[in-house]
């Protein structure tokens, strides 16, 4: 009898090893937006990467906008079923934080590479870019080197830009001419109101009206040139750097402290602000990476034109008055 | 001949109380449905705290009023007259021609925006040929309320066009033989023969024109040059995805269904039952003189506005991108996908349609009618953003898996958003079956079945081959509806398209618009033919 026991315990583990082996690989869920799980997008590469050693599976579940993910997770609150989300930016990152719903990730950040230090305690940066006005090489011989030399410029000299309610270069645009002109950003936007040739709700549409040549500049990012450069060999499309500055948007992730597998979303955060994750991001996503890759940086993104000084906003300040900045944009430009 | 008053049309009708019935209670389950979803978004709400909204909706109102109001009455007009001029007119391709016109109302709007850009933009065809022949540009005509308003014209233009030629094509073929025989003018023969035919489809045409334009978004963001020319939905999709405010959100769009359901209700009660149904044979009976110059020149006009902006689209993405995309396996199941769900939601489409249609034209009682035709419109009155939300969390709360549930959400919804063009199409011809062979079916002693196998069916052939069409190719894929539902591996065609255009793949996007449009085109062209021969088997 005492025998029969651990035999009978073998045999019952015997007949549901396999089953239980299956349960056993933990699945980590993660939120992201639509772009960056499709198949071009690093999504799939950082999937491979990690489940390479983390004897897990990673499952992206894409909603349509990185504030889509937040606010579904919102709705969700504690039974959400996701351990990460994947691709919030600074600007809402003091929003999310407001929720309570995001862990401390408890990572050292201090060997990253960007172009503000980094001490945020719940989201970890994976990419980065700057915000600006791309231009073509073709049709612009000298682009306008700050907002002012833009207003300056004759009416015909059309821009496109998106609405900050709906697309999160929009709210970009906002902050950034907050940032560089406080008080006087409502004269700024007036000063634009005549180039500004239409605002859309996303950014594909103002940047394919710039692409058709309907526009002379689209907001956009310093790294756009790049996704041409590479998958276009065309190197007509560029940034104009302003004098004033550029604000930086930093795409991050965070854990949810409702998730299981918090060891498991640590490590894949930190595999994410790792070299080999990061080696992904660029030709994928076209952002810039956070830590210096060296030679393994695609010399597109290595020769990109950097602006000289990076503006910064607190979460604080955005959080208080983000939407104050808004109504007078809306205002201005009406 | 016409039943107007209800006591006439209680003796020239058939009774059919099971239609009836069966129409009251689908027309209660789709006001259910829309309730669930508000009651979803509310519940969710209760909590945080109190909204502060920063919209001016009196002036918001006043601005969509104004813009829709101008779109429908010019689309109405535009697509009174392209109907005109394609029903006398007969040439080479015509098939392809109306095709191409009815495509228009189901490509995304962006599409076709773009396309338009692409022959009266800055850059497009027609400013290109006038500075290397004339050396001046035209300038940018297609921004503004002026850009908004073409864009419109050309989407719901094209559709008003179509169903109002379905309705031309069907005049009975004896009557235009009499017509002909006493010689009417081109402007008599309209006013008699023609006007009696259509009046039937303009109140419910230009409810369905008036509410697109109310709560068109993507178009009038791209085209209208900022926030002055905005509408109601920018403001809720601001609400729901900006501020997260559920509770302004539900506020904003009960504003807008109201508004909506005002002109719902309007369009439901003007309208006037119709006189002509069935299918005739291709009319003989040209017009001559001033008319057909004047039907040529609409026709040339019409090709011009409607049909260039929707060839660039194909001249721009049948070139070099389209092999990369073919040689994706993502783009098969994107394919198959679109599909499957295409056809899945226009048998649904056609099965509800069929529901509220037959049940509608049984009955001779006004406000029965109207409240029978107003479930149709329910989901041109709901903003899609908030439809999405209430849907993600309806089906949360039923505990299903946002994932699995998907598929069938977005059939849901898509037959939902088809319903008012499939009514359009069919509500008319059913009614006027109804009226006119009414006493004939009572005197036959015919069963409901036998009455639909019989009589209704075999006349219907073509429209429902158009309905179909309509409803199959609007349904490849709006997948607005499931946005949160985050299901990565469930592509359709258009949502692949709008994944392309966000990650700097406008090539691809290009491509992939082109062969949406084909496909489109093959439909609208295919279906209305294969049902009739269908029909025409059965009769």
């Amino acid at each position: 009898m005492v025998k029969f026991a651990p035999l009978a315990l073998a045999v019952l583990s015997g007949l549901f090893a396999a089953p239980a082996f299956a349960e056993e690989v933990p699945i980590l869920k993660i939120y992201t937006y639509d772009g960056f799980a499709a198949e071009w997008g690093p999504g799939p590469g950082l999937k491979a990467g990690f489940e390479a050693t983390c004897g897990c599976v990673v499952e992206w579940i894409a909603a349509d906008s990185s504030i889509g993910t937040l606010r579904r997770v919102q709705l969700e609150g504690d039974t959400t079923e996701a351990d990460i989300i994947v691709g919030l930016d600074t600007a809402i990152a003091g929003e999310a934080r407001a929720t309570g719903l995001f862990a401390d990730h408890g990572l050292d950040l201090s060997g990253l590479s960007l172009p503000t230090a980094w001490t945020d305690a719940q989201f970890v940066p994976f990419d980065y870019a700057h915000f600006a006005f791309v231009y073509d090489t073709d049709s612009v011989a000298t682009p306008p080197k700050s907002f002012e030399e833009l207003i300056a410029l004759p009416d015909d000299f059309k821009i496109v830009v998106q609405d900050p309610r709906s697309a999160t270069p929009g709210l970009g645009l906002v902050l950034w001419i907050a940032a560089a002109y406080g008080d006087r950003a409502p004269e700024i936007w007036a000063g634009l109101k005549p180039h500004i040739l239409t605002v859309t709700r996303e950014w594909s549409e103002s940047y394919n009206l710039f692409l058709e040549g309907e526009a002379d500049m689209a907001l956009s990012y310093t790294t756009s040139p790049a996704y041409h450069i590479v998958e276009e060999g065309d190197d007509t499309i560029h940034a104009a750097l302003f004098d004033e500055g550029h604000l930086a948007q930093t795409e991050v992730a965070g854990i949810l402290k409702s998730s299981d597998h918090q060891e498991l979303a640590r490590q894949f955060l930190a595999y994410l602000a790792s070299a080999d994750g990061q080696k992904v991001i660029p030709t994928t996503n076209w952002m810039l990476p956070v830590v210096d890759l060296g030679a393994d940086l695609d010399p597109a993104f290595a020769a990109l034109p950097q602006p000289d000084k990076t503006l910064v906003l607190s979460d604080e300040e955005i959080a208080a008055n983000s939407q104050r900045w808004i109504d007078e944009m809306l205002a201005a430009v009406q | 001949m016409v039943g107007t008053t209800s006591r006439a049309a209680m003796l020239t009708l058939p009774h059919r109380p099971l239609r009836i019935a069966a129409a009251i209670a689908l027309a209660t389950a789709i006001a259910a449905l829309i309730a669930l979803v508000l009651w979803a978004i509310l519940a969710a709400a209760t909590g945080s705290e109190g909204s502060a909204l920063r919209i001016d909706i009196p002036h918001l109102l006043r601005m969509t009023t104004i813009q829709a109001g101008l779109t429908t009455v010019l689309s109405i007009a535009v697509g009174m007259a392209l109907a005109w001029a394609l029903n006398r007119l007969r040439f080479p391709g015509r098939d392809l021609v109306v095709g191409l016109f009815a495509s228009a109302i189901v490509t995304p709007g962006m599409v076709v925006a773009f396309g338009l850009l692409s022959i009266w933009g800055r850059n497009g065809w027609i400013n290109q040929a006038s500075e290397a022949l004339f050396g001046f540009s035209i300038g940018n005509p297609a921004f503004g309320l002026s850009g908004i308003l073409f864009a419109h014209v050309v989407l719901d233009g094209a559709f008003a066009a179509r169903i109002m030629l379905a309705r031309l094509d069907a005049i009975p073929t004896p009557r235009l033989k009499t017509g002909q025989s006493l010689g009417l003018t081109p402007w008599q023969r309209f006013a008699i023969i023609d006007w009696p035919a259509l009046r039937g489809t303009v109140p419910g045409l230009a409810a369905i024109i008036f509410l697109l334009a109310f709560t068109s978004f993507p178009i009038v963001l791209l085209l209208g040059g900022g926030p002055a020319n905005q509408t109601l939905e920018v403001a809720i999709y601001a609400a729901v995805r900006q501020d997260f405010d559920l509770a302004g959100a539900v506020r904003l769009a009960a504003t807008q269904i109201a508004v909506c359901s005002l002109v719902i209700l309007a369009a439901s009660a003007l309208a006037p039952i119709p006189t002509s149904f069935g299918a005739s044979v291709a009319p003989r009976w040209r017009d001559q003189g001033i008319a057909r110059g004047l039907q040529a020149l609409v026709l040339a006009l019409c090709t011009i506005g409607f049909v260039l902006p929707l060839l660039s689209v194909l001249v721009d993405g049948l070139g070099a991108g389209i092999g990369r995309v073919v040689a994706q396996p993502a783009f098969w199941w994107a394919t198959a996908s679109s599909l499957v769900i295409g056809t899945a939601s226009a048998l649904l489409t056609l099965a509800l349609a069929l529901v509220l249609a037959l049940g509608r034209g049984a009955t001779g009682s006004g406000p029965l009618r109207t409240l029978l035709g107003m479930p149709a419109f329910a989901y041109l009155a709901v903003p899609a953003v908030v439809l999405s939300l209430g849907f993600f969390l309806a089906v949360r709360e039923l505990g299903l898996a946002p994932a699995t549930a998907a598929p069938f959400v977005v059939i849901l919804a898509n037959s939902l958003l088809a319903l008012p063009f499939a009514m359009a199409t069919l509500g008319p011809p059913l009614e006027a079956i109804a009226r006119s062979r009414g006493k004939l079916i009572r005197s036959l002693g015919l069963s409901g079945w036998r009455q639909f196998v019989s009589v209704e069916y075999p006349l219907l052939g073509r429209d429902i081959g158009v309905m179909l069409a309509l409803a199959f190719c609007f349904s490849l894929g709006d997948l607005g509806v499931i946005a949160l539902f985050g299901t990565q591996d469930f592509q359709t065609l258009p949502l692949m398209m709008f994944r392309a255009l966000g990650s700097y793949r406008g090539n691809d996007a290009a491509a992939i618009a082109a062969i949406l449009l084909v496909g489109t085109i093959i439909a609208f062209v295919g279906l209305p033919k294969l049902f009739e021969r269908i029909a025409d088997a059965a009769r």
